[in-house]
């Protein structure tokens, strides 16, 4: 009987694949193709990994120019920097918000995502919808994400076809001169890192 | 091979913005893969490989055509057979409905 | 490298059977070679389990949104951009 791990679903299985995944689960330890401590250390893996690690990213791009320099030319060299040494082989590129140039990034084919910095994509983003849109029209989804891009703008559009994943480099919002570092990374979302949305404003709570 | 995963361009609705809880079964799904391509024992291109061609793409969840996905390339390396797939989803089954 | 940066490249408008990363949306498009991205492993035969050597060139290709849709809503300076194995691409002999 499988003890381990502390997820069993007694309540409110929503997918018969649940079950499956168990019996494979199972299957593989009993025979030995994977140990519980792989199993562990690949949850463990995903579950370091969040929209956090990519605002730190950004809010050290935005006061560090050499920073910058090299998250634009060598992500990975630059997120390992930061101790989140990815361990997938994909290369990562990152690419700059200008005032002239917004970002978009999809996978049309499947969901490629910068999970090793990001951790698991949105649910919106591995849907059919966007999948089919974003590359066909990159406007209107951005608009349905309630961002409008800058009259006269450029938006571009990256689709993940193969061993690259994506990460906007948004620009700094004004007005944020006086922040920290941290209070910087705060502002910037998972949704400005893919492109359909730039980072917050920040708040008027009596800077400078 | 069908291509309907192949969609950039076609029509589509609007943006479902919700976010579902990720389930326990989907971090599991997750993490097997990861375990599998960490050892070698499968890469992602396998993994594509093997969603593109589900008969029943577009009626699954994400997580379900992973874990439909990994059974099959599991079987087709002759690592796992379906019948024992089968015979242990029973059991967990019954398990989980309770006595 | 068969393709400098600035090339004008075609994708090739092929159907090829089994697992490829060239979208059918550029298939037949013409766009241009930004940049040479580096060798891999080629993903189409990685996909049934072979060492997908010897490694290929993929490249970053864009393309004018513009060429891609006819009905593209959007100036024509927005471009869309893929990641392509040279295999893929051939040179576009048209005049610019």
């Amino acid at each position: 009987m499988s003890d381990h791990h502390s997820h069993e679903e007694p309540v409110g299985i929503t997918s018969p694949y649940a079950a499956r995944i168990r019996s494979i689960e199972a299957l593989l330890l009993e025979k030995g193709i994977l140990t519980e401590p792989e199993v562990q250390d690949s949850i463990s893996y995903m579950e370091a990994r969040s929209p956090a690690n990519g605002a730190k990213l950004v809010a050290r791009a935005w006061v560090d120019p050499d920073f910058k320099a090299l998250l634009l030319s060598d992500g990975k060299a630059a997120a390992s920097e930061l101790g989140m040494a990815p361990k997938h082989p994909a290369e990562l590129i990152v690419v700059e918000n200008t005032p002239e140039v917004h970002n978009l990034i999809v996978c049309t084919l499947c969901s490629c995502y910068p999970r090793a910095i990001l951790g698991r994509p949105p649910d919106w983003y591995k849907s059919f919808e966007y999948r089919s849109r974003a590359v066909k029209e990159p406007r209107a989804v951005i608009r349905e994400f309630g961002f409008e891009p800058p009259e006269g703008g450029e938006v571009i559009v990256h689709d993940s076809t193969a061993d690259v994943r994506y990460m906007v480099l948004p620009m700094r919002p004004t007005d944020t001169e006086d922040l920290s570092e941290e209070e910087l990374a705060e502002l910037v979302t998972r949704d400005s890192l893919v492109g359909v949305n730039v980072p917050r404003a920040p708040s008027r709570t009596g800077h400078g | 091979m069908g291509r309907v995963h192949d969609m950039g361009g076609s029509p589509g609705g609007p943006i479902d913005k919700g976010q579902h809880e990720v389930e326990d079964w989907e971090r599991l799904a997750d993490a097997i893969n990861g375990a599998l391509g960490a050892k070698g024992l499968q890469s992602t291109d396998e993994l594509r490989r093997a969603i593109e061609s589900l008969e029943n793409y577009r009626d699954l969840s994400y997580y379900e055509r992973w874990v439909a996905a990994t059974e099959k390339l599991l079987v087709e390396k002759g690592v796992l057979s379906s019948d024992e797939i089968d015979e242990r989803t029973a059991e967990i089954e019954r398990r989980w409905d309770g006595p | 490298m068969t393709f400098e940066p600035g090339a004008r490249v075609r994708v090739l408008p092929s159907e090829k059977p089994g697992h490829v990363r060239t979208p059918a949306y550029l298939k037949g498009k013409v766009g241009w070679v930004e940049s040479l991205i580096g060798e891999f492993p080629n993903p189409e035969e990685l996909a049934y389990g072979h060492s997908g050597l010897p490694e290929r060139p993929l490249y970053k290709v864009g393309f004018r949104q513009t060429d891609l849709w006819q009905d593209y809503i959007g100036p024509a300076e927005d471009f869309l951009y893929a990641d392509i194995y040279e295999h893929w691409l051939e040179p576009e002999r048209g005049t610019t």
